[in-house]
């Protein structure tokens, strides 16, 4: 079976790999340009130190030794993300990987050979059904799972400097949050069980990439939205409006939600899914920070540290890998139990 | 005696339709058995229930005296599909190493062997061969696993005369060697008429015909007499399969059950092509050896 399976996926396994390569010929090259300026800017020296305040000063409140660092490095921050946040930019192209992997890999594994009649061929053989499902995810699931993981260390590793340059992050929709850590692997898995699932079910790849397509999207967005926020309770932070203090936005914390809220608790803005808002005025009420929103206002945000959110990253891979898990297991159960003549 | 293909009351309903109902029928160990009937006659329903591809409705199905879907059972039936599916970005090696690794008791030389007769080179992709070749490399696939039952679905549909001669050659001279029970489906039966000594006809879903060749040629004749209005008895008649006439005279295809003497009628013996489209035109003219009828036999004979 490892022989048949290699036989019948080795090009596309050398596709694959060649595709990667491709990719990391523009990422790497691209990667070392970034480090390179991140080094001369000093960024490697000073975000480290600047990262570690937690809370900056605003306004005329008397500037401190910290303030002034923070500030000079998040100057030279900027100036990085802006020179180089197109990389970031293109970067997100590569959120479809995943996607592609299932409508490409996944979709044409049973359905093409239902399409072309050659289930009959390799399912009257001396190997059982349940052998021939079983060795075929298998291995294709491990090559996939390969692959998405050096896709996924690629990435990371390209991004880093953005990423340390940018600080916060909003956690969903989070296009980086999505590119980076072990979620790429368990994303591409989940959308090859599922095109597998498709195509065993409705016997013919176009359905199944169909399938694949919108399942993949519609899970993405309800993990992203409505069970990502809530894998950990996270952190909260309350300053107000009006003040003399506002985090330091270099800190690398994942904000799950950021809003305004009265003095009474009612919100004013922002603190919903993906409606992130904040502000930060001076100590006194004026002009637009007075606008209807009186004394007392204050904002609150939720957040995951740097350090949580790889272990909000491992418990939703392992949540994508579960359910690609049990795709797979299901249509194993189709082949087995089902008789697709 | 055993079967090599048994079926009781086996039957397969898609939806509200049935593709086989009520099939009783054996397969004599060692058979060439024709397996014959209309288009959508129930003859790829058989042969997928056979290989375990579909499951019976009702019924079961024994093969080689096992049930369909038996741990190992399909390493003794070979099984070419209908329009022979094979891999088409896959060479003939590509495919033989395919038959050693998922069969325990491939024959790699007996394959690489009848390929070289057959001038079909191991190195090129089989969707680039012929259809006779591309047909000739699913037989031989199959062959090669030294099967005890070989389950052939319209394997000559696509060929052309001369394929299909060398296809049939390829196909009893491995037969010979190796002994195995045969059934080929076909909706032409001139096609096997040669090559087989056991018939299965098919119909609405139903077995219709079922015996020894040789057997059912004996039973029937052709009486070619005078035509009367009024139908009456003829000793030694069984049944009237089916009768034409014209104003004066009606020929007759008849089930005897013993001589017929009368001088009126010329009697003639039938060839099987004759026989199998007596039983088509008219589905209600009985299943006849019938699947039960055949069975006592068996039991005699063993």
């Amino acid at each position: 079976m490892i022989w048949l399976v290699w036989r019948q996926h080795r090009l596309q396994a050398l596709f694959a790999v060649l595709g990667l390569a491709v990719l990391a010929a523009f990422l790497v090259p691209t990667s070392l340009q970034m480090r390179h300026a991140f080094d001369r800017a000093g960024l490697d020296d000073c975000l480290p130190k600047a990262s570690r305040v937690q809370v900056v000063q605003t306004g005329p409140g008397g500037p401190g030794q910290d303030n002034d660092l923070v500030a000079a490095c998040k100057e030279r921050a900027d100036r990085f993300t802006s020179r180089f946040g197109y990389l970031g930019n293109v970067g997100v192209l590569l959120w479809f990987l995943p996607l592609l992997a299932g409508l490409f890999w996944g979709a044409p594994l049973v359905a093409r050979e239902l399409e072309h009649g050659t289930h009959r061929l390799v399912w009257t053989q001396g190997v059982s059904r349940t052998r021939w499902a079983l060795a075929k995810f298998g291995l294709v699931g491990g090559g996939v799972v390969l692959l998405a993981a050096g896709f996924a260390l690629l990435v990371t590793w390209w991004r880093l400097p953005l990423d340390q340059a940018a600080g916060r992050q909003y956690l969903s929709p989070g296009p980086i949050y999505d590119l980076i850590g072990p979620v790429p692997i368990g994303y591409a898995l989940f959308a090859v069980a599922l095109g597998v699932l498709a195509g065993a079910l409705t016997r013919r790849t176009q359905a199944a990439m169909a399938v694949t397509l919108v399942g993949f999207l519609v899970t993405r967005i309800v993990v992203e939205f409505m069970v990502r926020p809530n894998l950990l309770s996270p952190a909260r932070r309350i300053f107000p409006v009006a003040g003399t203090t506002m985090p330091n936005e270099l800190v690398r914390d994942w904000i799950v939600r950021a809003g305004v809220y009265s003095a009474t608790g009612r919100r004013l803005d922002g603190g919903t899914l993906g409606a992130y808002s904040s502000q930060y005025c001076g100590p006194q009420l004026s002009g637009k920070c007075d606008a209807g929103q009186g004394v007392g206002t204050y904002n609150q945000e939720l957040f995951f540290s740097s350090d949580r959110i790889w272990l909000v990253q491992g418990i939703e891979t392992a949540l994508f890998v579960a359910l690609a898990v049990l795709l797979l297991l299901a249509a194993v159960q189709w082949i087995r139990r089902r008789r697709l003549a | 005696m055993t079967a090599a293909l048994e079926t009781t009351g086996l039957g397969k309903r898609y939806r509200r339709t049935w593709a086989l109902r009520d099939c009783t029928l054996a397969v004599p160990e060692g058979r060439v058995a024709a397996l014959v009937g209309p288009n959508g006659a129930g003859k790829t329903t058989l042969l997928h229930l056979a290989v375990g591809l579909l499951g019976p409705t009702t019924g079961a199905i024994r093969l080689l005296g096992q049930p369909s879907g038996g741990a190992g059972l399909l390493e003794r039936v070979g099984f070419v599909a209908q329009d022979a599916p094979l891999y088409r970005d896959f060479t003939a090696a590509d495919l033989l190493t395919l038959g050693r690794k998922l069969n325990r008791r491939f024959d790699d030389q007996l394959a690489r062997e009848r390929l070289r007769q057959l001038g079909i080179p191991l190195d090129r992709r089989v969707g680039s061969l012929s259809g006779g070749q591309h047909a000739q490399v699913a037989l031989v696939l199959a062959l090669a696993k030294r099967p005890e039952l070989l389950l052939l679905d319209e394997p000559l549909a696509s060929l052309d005369p001369l394929a299909r001669r060398e296809f049939l050659q390829t196909l009893m001279g491995s037969v010979a060697e190796q002994g195995a029970t045969v059934v080929l489906s076909s909706h032409l039966l001139a096609d096997l008429e040669r090559v087989c000594d056991y018939l299965i006809v098919l119909s609405h879903a139903q077995v219709q015909v079922l015996g020894v060749v040789d057997e059912l040629l004996e039973q029937h004749r052709l009486l070619v007499g005078p035509y009367r209005e009024q139908p009456f008895p003829i000793p030694g008649v069984a049944q009237v399969v089916r009768s034409s006439h014209t104003e004066r005279q009606a020929s007759l295809l008849v089930r005897t059950n013993g001589p017929i003497n009368d001088p009126a009628w010329r009697v003639r013996e039938v060839s099987l092509e004759d026989l199998v489209l007596a039983y088509l035109a008219d589905p209600s003219a009985g299943t006849l050896p019938g699947p039960l009828a055949h069975a006592d036999r068996l039991e005699v004979q063993a």
